[in-house]
């Protein structure tokens, strides 16, 4: 049994399993982000020479084509601002890419609504077949790990990369950033949502029919072989120029009616149900802190302000139980079948075949070349 | 006053969602679910929600999928799809839906709309008339999703429908469905005169100004649209919308004030 | 405690969720005891009038209805048909109504209007109020409800006008008289207008 202990400076604590604190009381995620994070991002500043050749590289790439680049989206600030700064102020022309995969929100389909009107661009959706998704969905349920928001995050990648080989595209551009999202959930939580063995080995288990149409990406096709044999290259352009959330969403609100949601992730009702009960209340882990934990270090949150948010749950009691009632009824459950589900013991990725040695293996790998920074440890 | 309605059109097939194009080339658009909720909170004036294989395979309506849709709609809901008996039409209504549509069976049967009328109101019997566009003149009428032609005018058939109760006539193009160049006027224009009861025109719509043109030329009535609802630009993306209460407003009231200025030359 | 009462007509099911969605106790009220629990009692009606009073007088309800209403003066909502029922008589059957309120259902008619709108009044509608009441609060009034039939209800008192629509020329959507409510349109399908009106019955005294 672990002391409870939490970082003096971010909130992370011995939620993660795995955390480490120095004699000073502050945790490894801070002392990463320290160490190889914030040397070479430096809060977006100095990069602007690196930006503009980006731009110029990928507007060139594109010459001719109807689109010159592809632009993840899913209805959530950092996404939408990205959408609006690659449009308006990089002169870019983006395809919007956006996976359906049933669990939108009003607000998140409105907001794109908006956000692809008023700039101008063109949409395109990859609509994930519901049955598969729903099999998928009770599949993880059953099988007991707290990343259960994977069916969800692998059709993400696997379509959009998809896309990106079919037609040729070279350049992907996504919304994932350092000042949100520096540091990042621990992997016993989230694990790797692109482990393809992992999602196999749990629809065999716990699935009810093979799939029919679902997309399946592996980590070596969207790691090794698009980068490094195709050509397609993920630009995380908003690690490139200082970005403040909040500035950004009121910039959206003023300008182009973008409607905020009550927490991160509320684009989808699944993922909110997810992270703000599924995940604290069974598993103990609760993403806020993670998501809290960035804002301080890039100075976009107090410490105290967090800790005080951080004491009331993520969730309203008075309405969970509708939220409760809506996750199973679109999953074809009772209630009754998805309580059980939620009483079951905690599974950790361990417990199903997986590829993390793999992930340990290429991380270390990309590390030496200097692709990639700090990240699930 | 009375609103003209303005009404998405989901289609169903295998439990899933589709959008066709002159009844063919099926699209998967997704959960249906999903979308009666979006719907929802985006306050649309009613829904029609059509299965599209239930009569032409013979087999019974999605009684199951039929509960939960009607259990999500915070609106009115119109259903058609495999609909033959009295039987079946209660037991739908009773789920919480508020009109079924029938089309099919009404060309065997024309009796069946009485019948219907009697046991659940009129107001909650909407006859489907699917058409397309005859050779020389005038437009054929088609059943089981547009495979067989039957014999008999268009006014020939919303005369009779009408003669035995029918409370509402659903008027759906086959050569414009999915297509998003506009409702077919003349076809609205050549009918109008032979309806005594509601009506809504499907098949074609575009964007919102050819609701508003819509409007302009017969006044009253529904309005339905599938593609103008579900899908975004010229790759055809999914995304569902539709328009906010005062933008529908204006586009009702221009609509309207065309249509009364038009009547009164 | 909402009573919705289940006689075989009406979709009891949509009210019964929305009262669920908003947190309010309600409960379908199937046998006499069911009346037991409840304070107030919402009769819902789809379809013919004759077709939906033989259900009622044939469900076993009936008297304990009446007991409810007219000896215990607690509150009832009737909608669409319900609100027809209310009176004592419709031109559309040969039945006789519950008589709670004074008044008789007839076809509408337009012979104020010049010209004649076809029937059934299908679809949404704004509402006029003659005067102030309660049970409109935070009710977007323009936006109005969702109605489809083609009988409305006369009530003789014109004092029990709550609500007026107009559908060719102008007829009572809303009556009130006593502990008695009836709404010609449809509140458990016309969003959030009437998700408002259904709490403003449940919290009315």
């Amino acid at each position: 049994m672990i002391e409870y202990n939490i970082c003096v400076r971010c909130v992370m604590d011995t939620s993660d399993k795995a955390i480490v604190f120095d004699t000073d009381g502050v945790c490894d995620h801070c002392r990463v982000f320290d160490r190889d994070i914030f040397p070479v991002w430096n809060n977006g500043s100095g990069h602007e020479q690196s930006l503009k050749k980006l731009v110029s590289k990928i507007k060139k790439a594109g010459q001719g084509k109807d689109f010159d680049c592809i632009l993840g989206m899913s209805g959530g600030i950092d996404s939408s601002y990205l959408l609006y700064l690659v449009k308006e102020e990089l002169g870019l022309r983006p395809l919007v890419f956006h996976v359906d995969a049933g669990w939108n929100s009003q607000i998140a389909v409105n907001n794109i609504e908006r956000l692809v009107d008023g700039l101008g661009v063109d949409l395109y959706t990859e609509v994930i077949n519901w049955e598969d998704m729903k099999n998928l969905q009770r599949a993880y349920f059953k099988s007991g790990v707290p990343h259960i928001d994977t069916p969800q995050d692998h059709s993400f990648f696997a379509t959009m990369y998809k896309f990106a080989a079919d037609n040729n595209v070279k350049d992907i551009v996504t919304g994932g950033n350092y000042s949100t999202e520096c540091i990042r959930n621990p992997k016993e939580w989230m694990y790797y949502q692109s482990d393809s063995i992992q999602l196999r080995d749990i629809l065999k288990k716990h699935g009810e029919k093979p799939l029919k149409s679902y997309p399946i990406t592996n980590i070596l096709w969207h790691k090794i072989f698009l980068p490094y044999i195709k050509g397609v290259n993920l630009h995380r352009l908003l690690d490139l120029m200082p970005y403040d959330k909040e500035h950004a969403t009121q910039f959206l609100v003023d300008n182009y009616g973008y409607e905020r949601y009550p927490q991160k992730h509320f684009e989808s009702r699944f993922t909110r149900f997810y992270e703000s009960y599924w995940l604290p209340v069974k598993f103990g882990y609760d993403t806020r802190r993670v998501q809290y934990s960035s804002l301080i270090l890039t100075g976009q949150m107090t410490r105290d302000d967090a800790i005080h948010k951080l004491s009331q749950p993520g969730y309203d009691p008075d309405t969970i139980h509708h939220d409760f009632e809506y996750v199973a009824s679109k999953l074809d459950w009772t209630v009754e079948e998805l309580m059980a589900c939620f009483n079951s013991p905690n599974k950790t990725y361990n417990d199903y075949a997986n590829q993390e040695s793999f992930y340990n293996t290429g991380a270390k790998v990309l590390r030496m070349f200097g692709k990639e920074l700090g990240g699930k440890r | 006053m009375l609103r003209p309605r303005i009404t998405p059109c989901l289609l169903i097939r295998n439990g899933g969602l589709v959008k066709t194009q002159q009844f063919s080339n099926d699209k998967y658009v997704g959960d249906p679910i999903n979308a009666v909720k979006i719907f929802n909170e985006k306050a649309v004036d009613e829904l029609i929600i059509i299965d599209i294989d239930a009569t032409r395979l013979g087999s019974d309506p999605n009684y199951a999928l039929i509960q939960r849709l009607a259990n999500e709609a915070r609106m009115p809901i119109c259903y058609g799809g495999g609909i033959k008996t009295s039987a079946q039409a209660e037991k739908i209504i009773k789920m919480g839906v508020e009109k079924v549509a029938l089309s099919s069976a009404l060309f065997v049967n024309p009796e069946l709309i009485s019948e219907l009328a009697k046991a659940l109101g009129s107001q909650s019997v909407v006859g489907v008339l699917d058409v397309k566009k005859s050779l020389f003149k005038g437009y054929s009428i088609f059943i089981e999703n547009g495979v067989k032609k039957i014999p008999g005018t268009l006014s020939e058939w919303v005369t009779t429908f009408q003669d035995f109760g029918i409370g509402e006539i659903l008027i759906n193009s086959i050569d414009r469905d999915g297509m998003q160049a506009g409702y077919d006027l003349e076809l609205v224009k050549g009918i109008t005169g032979f309806l005594n009861v509601p009506s809504t025109f499907l098949g074609g719509a575009g964007s919102l100004s050819d609701i508003k043109k819509l409007i302009a030329q017969r006044g009253l009535g529904g309005c339905a649209a599938g593609s103008l609802f579900v899908f975004k630009g010229k790759y055809r993306a999914v995304l569902i919308n539709y328009p906010k209460f005062a933008e529908k407003i204006d586009l009702i009231e221009l609509g309207l004030a065309e249509y009364n200025s038009n009547v009164r030359k | 405690m909402i009573g919705i009462l289940d006689y075989g007509v009406g979709n009891i099911d949509a009210f019964l969720k929305i009262y669920h969605s908003l947190n309010m106790a309600a409960i379908p009220v199937r046998s006499p005891s069911d009346f037991d629990s409840i304070d107030k009692i919402i009769l819902p009606g789809v379809g013919s009038f004759d077709s939906a009073m033989e259900k009622l007088n044939n469900s076993g309800l009936r008297d304990t209805l009446d007991e409810f209403v007219i000896n215990r003066d607690l509150p009832l909502l009737g909608v669409c048909i319900g609100m027809h029922m209310l009176g004592r008589s419709s031109e559309e059957g040969s039945m006789g109504g519950l008589s709670y309120i004074s008044g008789h259902t007839e076809k509408m008619s337009f012979i104020d209007s010049n010209i004649t709108p076809l029937l059934p009044h299908m679809g949404w509608n704004n509402i006029i109020t003659p005067r102030q009441d309660p049970i409109w609060k935070d009710v977007n009034l323009e936006q109005g409800f969702y109605f489809l039939h083609s009988y409305c209800f006369r009530v003789e008192d014109s004092e029990a006008i709550i609500g007026l629509s107009d559908y060719g020329s102008r007829f009572p959507c809303a009556v009130k008289s006593g502990e008695v409510f009836g709404f010609q349109f449809h509140p458990e399908k016309s969003l959030t207008n009437g998700i408002q009106l259904l709490r403003n019955f449940a919290e009315f005294s």
